[in-house]
């Protein structure tokens, strides 16, 4: 039931975003976790499918994805700018590394997977939307390098990097976004 | 002197702050070797390794005590993705049953990031493994479990405080597991991301003990179960009394009460009367003695001459059983000795051979009598000692009464007609006599006279048959015998069997008269008389 609810939160959100596009009414503050573990499930999925495919896994070429280690201590000291940008960025990356993965991949099993995943990268941008979290925009250029990327070469590694991302710095910054502890002390 | 002061303050604070760290180390230890202990039954890899707060890591593995190197044979080698090698010292630590632990332990390290570690023993690798370290979470038991009452039968609530871990409070699950105290069956309730628990269904009055424990939820944190929490007892509230039953036991209550307040209501004159019996009074038989003359008797004697004959006559004739009356004619033979009189009657009685012979309500004293003299005839004095019996009632008026009454033939020639069995109950003083050899036999209205074959016989006459109270004269050979009935049904107890067997040879049934006589048959209160 947990997922069914969620899918149709997240569709609702969706239509939301389509029905009043550009508008900048904000949307309610989307503070409950348990979207992006669903989403997180999904990413799973996803990755444990790309690992029993045995064939039509590989990238093209290498792409560029978030690191998805945290340090506790150093992500502390960063301040929530800092931290919703290297969240944002990476989301970024992801989709566009995602994006490229679903052209190389000729299993029709794994596109759904692929697809849903995109979807989702899209429904927490809108999730961040709605916790007023700066949105990110890609530098002039195409890819953004930095010290917090690198490059993988297969596609089981990206998905897994994926998963990571989500576990991670997204759930740390959604679970920590100051507008959902306003109310609370 | 000051110096001195100094260094022992100094001796006392470092003493203290020895003390609180032994007791922390102590407790640190005692914490570490539960944690060893679930890990080694827990987890099957080696390495073993855990994380406790947000930026640690402990790794250990075992050894026997015979194969074990010192801990400088062993390197502990980690990489992180994406980066290079690390090492970390080991520490070696002396275990029960006869095995070293070799631990090492990390103050800083990297989540959502795969680990590879490695162990090194003298350049040959022995263990190798790779984990995230956000996946091998063991956290301390949740401290101040406590129980309070919620207030309402059968629940407890538990409460307690969540591990102080930043940003994984919501990842939390917990276990709590609650049991009678003493009984080792129990049950268990999953609870995420709360630090209050409601156990309900419960048992009243009954104590439980309580304890939990912690573990992460496994999406983005994921662990293993914390040790246990040292149980918690606690008794529920005292039992109430299950409404359903109370309500059901009113209802019962309410009805059993109704029920037998019919039966009382239904029964009240009659209850009252064993209750509250009424006491006789004789303000009835005295008309105004009471009410106005306020029981002076000698004055209502003065005011009342005219009811005072009436009155002892009316009194006696209600309230005392009147015997039987024996009425003589004049021109009745010789008087007969009255003690003869009763042997005769018995010896009578007992010539009576017929099994259906009854003898019905007859003065106990004169059965007697009869009972004792085996003469044959009846005599004539016999029943003038009888007609002696003091009575105001001259022949003539009794002849003349309109009471019914029985005659009884007392005759000589034998006719022999055929007799009805009286068995029945309702009918009046039928008195049967044997005698002689009379053989005519009439009958009563009564019902049927029961006569025997044998010769001498006694017939009845019943009043009825003379409506227009003509007595007929029969004969020198008739004698009467006037009996007045007051109505009250008295219980011989010589006569109380149905059977008397020592009445001579025949058998002779009595039955005990009863008031319920048809009413057409004898008017109650009037007398009987019985004529010979």
């Amino acid at each position: 039931e947990l997922s069914k609810t969620s899918r149709l939160f997240a569709f609702l959100l969706m239509l939301l975003e389509w029905t009043k596009p550009g508008l900048s009414n904000p949307l309610r503050p989307i503070c409950d976790l348990r979207v992006l573990k669903h989403f997180i499930e999904e990413a799973r999925d996803a990755e444990a499918a790309m690992l029993a495919c045995k064939e039509g896994r590989g990238l093209a070429e290498p792409v560029t994805v978030p690191q998805t280690k945290v340090d506790f201590n150093v992500w502390e000291r960063k301040t929530a700018l800092e931290q919703a940008q290297e969240v944002q960025s990476g989301l970024w990356l992801l989709n566009q590394a995602i994006g490229s993965l679903r052209t190389s991949v000729t299993n029709t099993a794994l596109h759904s997977h692929i697809d849903n995943s995109l979807r989702n990268i899209f429904s927490i941008g809108q999730v961040l939307r709605s916790l007023n979290i700066q949105e990110y925009t890609p530098p002039a250029g195409g890819v953004a390098g930095g010290e917090e990327t690198w490059r993988v070469s297969s596609a089981s590694e990206l998905l897994q990097v994926h998963v990571n991302f989500l576990r991670g710095k997204v759930h740390l910054l959604l679970s920590n976004a100051p507008i959902c502890h306003q109310g609370s002390s | 002197k000051k110096m001195t002061n100094d260094n022992l303050n100094k001796l006392l604070v470092f003493c203290v702050l020895f003390c609180a760290q032994k007791t922390s180390i102590v407790h640190g230890a005692q914490a570490l070797e539960t944690k060893v202990a679930l890990l080694l039954h827990a987890e099957p890899e080696n390495p073993k390794c855990f994380a406790e707060g947000m930026s640690d890591l402990t790794c250990f593995w075992e050894e026997d005590e015979e194969r074990a190197g010192s801990a400088d044979q062993y390197s502990f080698i980690y990489t992180y993705q994406n980066e290079n090698s690390s090492e970390c010292s080991i520490t070696a630590l002396p275990a029960a049953g006869g095995k070293r632990l070799y631990f090492c332990r990390l103050s800083q390290t990297q989540l959502f990031v795969p680990l590879d570690i490695r162990v090194f023993r003298d350049d040959l690798l022995i263990h190798n493994r790779s984990l995230f370290i956000e996946a091998v979470f063991l956290l301390d038991p949740p401290a101040n479990l406590t129980l309070t009452s919620t207030g309402m039968q059968g629940q407890l609530k538990a409460s307690w405080l969540p591990p102080s871990l930043k940003y994984m409070g919501d990842s939390m699950m917990y276990e709590v597991s609650y049991a009678m105290a003493g009984s080792h069956i129990g049950k268990v309730e999953e609870v995420q991301a709360s630090s209050e628990l409601i156990l309900r269904g419960l048992q009243s009055g009954t104590k439980y003990k309580v304890r939990i424990r912690v573990k992460l939820d496994g999406i983005s944190y994921s662990g293993y179960w914390s040790a246990w929490t040292d149980p918690v007892l606690m008794e529920t509230m005292p039992g109430d009394l299950d409404p359903l039953i109370v309500s059901l036991s009113l209802i019962i209550s309410l009805v059993l009460t109704l029920l037998s307040l019919l039966v009382l209501m239904s029964h009240r004159r009659f209850l009252l009367k064993k209750i509250w019996p009424i006491i006789p009074t004789p303000e009835s038989k005295f008309q105004g003695l009471f009410k106005v003359y306020g029981g002076d008797f000698q004055e209502w004697l003065g005011h009342s001459t005219g009811g005072l004959w009436l009155r002892p006559t009316y009194f006696y004739s209600e309230e005392f059983p009147v015997p039987l009356e024996v009425l003589s004619e004049v021109s009745l033979g010789p008087a007969l000795p009255s003690s003869a009189l009763p042997p005769k009657a018995s010896e009578a009685l007992g010539e009576e051979e017929d099994e259906d012979k009854k003898l019905k309500r007859v003065d106990p004293a004169l059965m007697e009598g009869w009972r004792k003299t085996p003469q044959e005839h009846w005599t004539m004095d016999q029943l003038r000692a009888i007609h002696q019996h003091p009575a105001p009632w001259t022949q003539s008026s009794l002849l003349e009464s309109h009471d019914a009454y029985v005659t009884l033939n007392a005759q000589n020639h034998s006719v022999e007609e055929p007799l009805d069995d009286i068995l029945e109950e309702t009918l009046p003083l039928q008195v049967l006599f044997a005698s002689g050899r009379t053989s005519s036999e009439s009958r009563s209205d009564l019902g049927s006279v029961q006569q025997s074959s044998g010769s001498g016989r006694l017939s009845s006459q019943s009043s009825f048959e003379y409506p227009n109270h003509t007595w007929p004269s029969k004969g020198p050979g008739y004698t009467y015998m006037a009996v007045a009935d007051s109505g009250v049904s008295m219980d011989y107890s010589p006569m109380s069997s149905n059977k008397i067997d020592d009445i001579g040879k025949g058998v002779i049934y009595t039955n005990e008269y009863k008031n319920e006589i048809p009413a057409h048959r004898r008017p109650i209160g009037t007398p009987i008389h019985f004529a010979f």
